[in-house]
């Protein structure tokens, strides 16, 4: 037996070996297929080889961004001074219509709410740069510079300004591990923008994006937005994926399709990307302060145009019953800026004036018949019927 | 040495390191498999975890040593990858085992021989990995065999270089 054991001393290691990783991945299966997460001593490891690449992956990084910004602000400052101006009169415009349309969605928001609709906003973000993937073309994994100490939790969604980029999958002190969505273990729901066919979203071999289980339809044609549909509890509704690509038959399904994506994010060299923190309404100080100005400014106006029509009313009228035709405003010669009269009428109707005398040689003029003189109204008569009815 | 047998020959050509090599070199290439595919995109056609376990597999010509290393060095990829650990250990473990028993049975020191033999285990690890995803894990998870492919060309041509840089560390006697 000892001989034996000797002579197979290699191969039983290696036995042992597989047979021990085998019964880990088993086990991590098992889990995984329970709806566990990691146990402790997977989290464990992964806690080390992440303790272990990241310190060097941060210096490799921070070197190469160092030198870039040595050379950015020291170097290569060319219309940096113009440019400073317009973004600032950029930023105090965009400013402004930040807080109306905050001001927007919060009244948005409060109408949804009525209506139970479970729509999701985007109200805070937090930026983090790449500083490693997974090593891996089988796995679509890149870890970021900002972990659990900077507010980062797991499902949260990562997008850049072109479109969606994954989800945070692990969390760490000071990094995290975000599953890009061309991860063959990805999913997101969305839908397409024309057609309005929703579907999942995982990744492929090629690592190309792809919606799959898609019902064969004439109406997917390449060139067709595709958007988050908002169902999956990670991803805000109506963030870009991409563009329609191709459509493929399903290999393994009659009558399905796989619909192959151009990602809008370029998921191949990210740099910066945004974590989506929070979709409730939690707005810093200075938005906050913006939201009042707005609204004071909008009350304000609303305000004035309150008054105005009180003014209005409280006025005198051009004509006031009161008093006789000769003390009438219209005829106040007084007034610094006089009412400009209306010019004598040819022919006189119900809207002339009553003391209007009709010019000496109008009845003449046409050869017609002048209409008869309207009798004064009384006092209290109102609304008199038109003599031209009458004749 | 023609007459000497296996075992003798592996006891008369064993390599052996300085510590700090066998320590900072396997960590030095999960780290930069980490990090150089960020830079070079899709174009990362490399897995230099499995030429560093080729490598000391070889050169160590213990198969025990080599089996551990690449198990190590294939444990620590999985735990930065999503997926379950142990795909990549498996593949490693074996690689690294094959390599150190074939590097009892041939002259190791020629270039031909270890491009040659860089290329063959390279596959033999995707091959490995894949059946374990597929058979044993049972996930539905496709494989690119054009890019394993030159991924397999690349690490023949990274051994090339990186070969005869790590053999000037070696102790001598």
């Amino acid at each position: 037996m000892e001989s034996f054991a000797v002579r197979y001393r290699n191969l039983l290691v290696l036995l042992v070996l597989l047979v021990a990783q085998i019964l880990g991945l088993a086990m991590q299966v098992r889990r995984a297929n329970s709806g566990q997460g990691d146990g402790q001593e997977v989290r464990l490891i992964r806690l080390w080889a992440n303790g272990i690449v990241s310190p060097p992956e941060k210096m490799l990084h921070n070197t190469g961004s160092g030198v870039s910004w040595i050379w950015n602000n020291y170097f290569y400052l060319r219309h940096v001074r113009e440019q400073n101006a317009d973004l600032q009169k950029t930023i105090d415009r965009l400013r402004l219509e930040q807080a109306a349309l905050l001001e927007d969605a919060k009244q948005g928001q409060r109408l949804q709410t009525l209506l139970d609709f479970q729509q999701k906003y985007i109200y805070k973000t937090l930026p983090a740069e790449v500083i490693g993937t997974s090593g891996t073309e089988q796995s679509r994994v890149f870890t970021i510079n900002k972990g659990k100490k900077d507010g980062i939790d797991r499902d949260m969604a990562v997008i850049t300004p072109d479109g969606i980029v994954g989800k945070v999958r692990d969390v760490f002190g000071h990094t995290a591990q975000v599953l890009a969505i061309n991860d063959q273990s990805s999913g997101a729901g969305v839908i397409m923008e024309s057609t309005r066919i929703r579907g999942v979203l995982r990744g492929n071999a090629q690592g190309r994006p792809e919606i799959v289980d898609v019902i064969s339809d004439q109406r997917i044609k390449p060139g067709d937005r595709v958007l988050t549909a908002g169902g999956d509890q990670i991803f805000p509704r109506g963030l870009p994926v991409g563009i329609v690509e191709k459509v493929v038959n399903d290999p393994e399904r009659d009558g399905f399709v796989d619909v192959i994506l151009k990602a809008s994010a370029h998921l191949d060299q990210l740099d910066e990307v945004l974590v989506i923190t929070a979709t409730e309404p939690q707005f810093s100080q200075e938005q906050k302060q913006d939201i009042a100005t707005s609204e004071a400014l909008k009350g304000a106006e609303a305000e004035k145009q309150k008054t105005s029509e009180g003014m209005a009313e409280k006025l005198p009228g051009l004509i006031d019953p009161n008093l006789p035709p000769d003390q009438q405003p219209l005829n106040d010669t007084s007034n610094p800026n006089p009412v400009t009269r209306p010019p004598v009428a040819i022919h006189p109707d119900r809207f002339t004036p009553v003391n209007a005398a009709p010019p000496a040689g109008a009845a003449q003029d046409g050869g017609q018949a002048a209409p008869k003189k309207p009798a004064t109204p009384k006092s209290g008569e109102s609304n008199p019927a038109p003599q031209g009815d009458k004749q | 040495m023609s007459v000497l047998s296996a075992d003798a020959r592996r006891e008369f050509e064993i390599h052996r390191y300085p510590a700090l090599i066998y320590a900072l070199v396997p960590v030095l290439a999960v780290v930069l498999q980490a990090w150089l595919p960020r830079m070079l995109g899709r174009f990362a056609w490399f897995d230099l975890p499995l030429v560093i376990t080729v490598f000391f597999a070889l050169s160590r010509r213990n198969p025990i040593q080599g089996s551990i290393l690449g198990g190590v060095l294939g444990i620590f990829q999985d735990a930065l990858t999503g997926h379950p650990i142990g795909i990549n250990g498996i593949a490693k473990t074996l690689v690294g085992y094959l390599a150190a028993t074939i590097g009892i049975l041939v002259n190791v020191e020629n270039h031909a021989v270890r491009l040659f033999l860089t290329f063959v285990l390279s596959l033999v690890g995707s091959v490995t990995y894949y059946f374990v995803v597929r058979f044993l894990l049972g996930m539905s998870m496709d494989t690119n065999w054009m890019a394993e492919l030159y991924k397999a060309v690349g690490n023949s041509v990274i051994a090339l270089v990186l070969f005869p840089v790590l053999d000037r560390t070696k102790i001598r006697d």
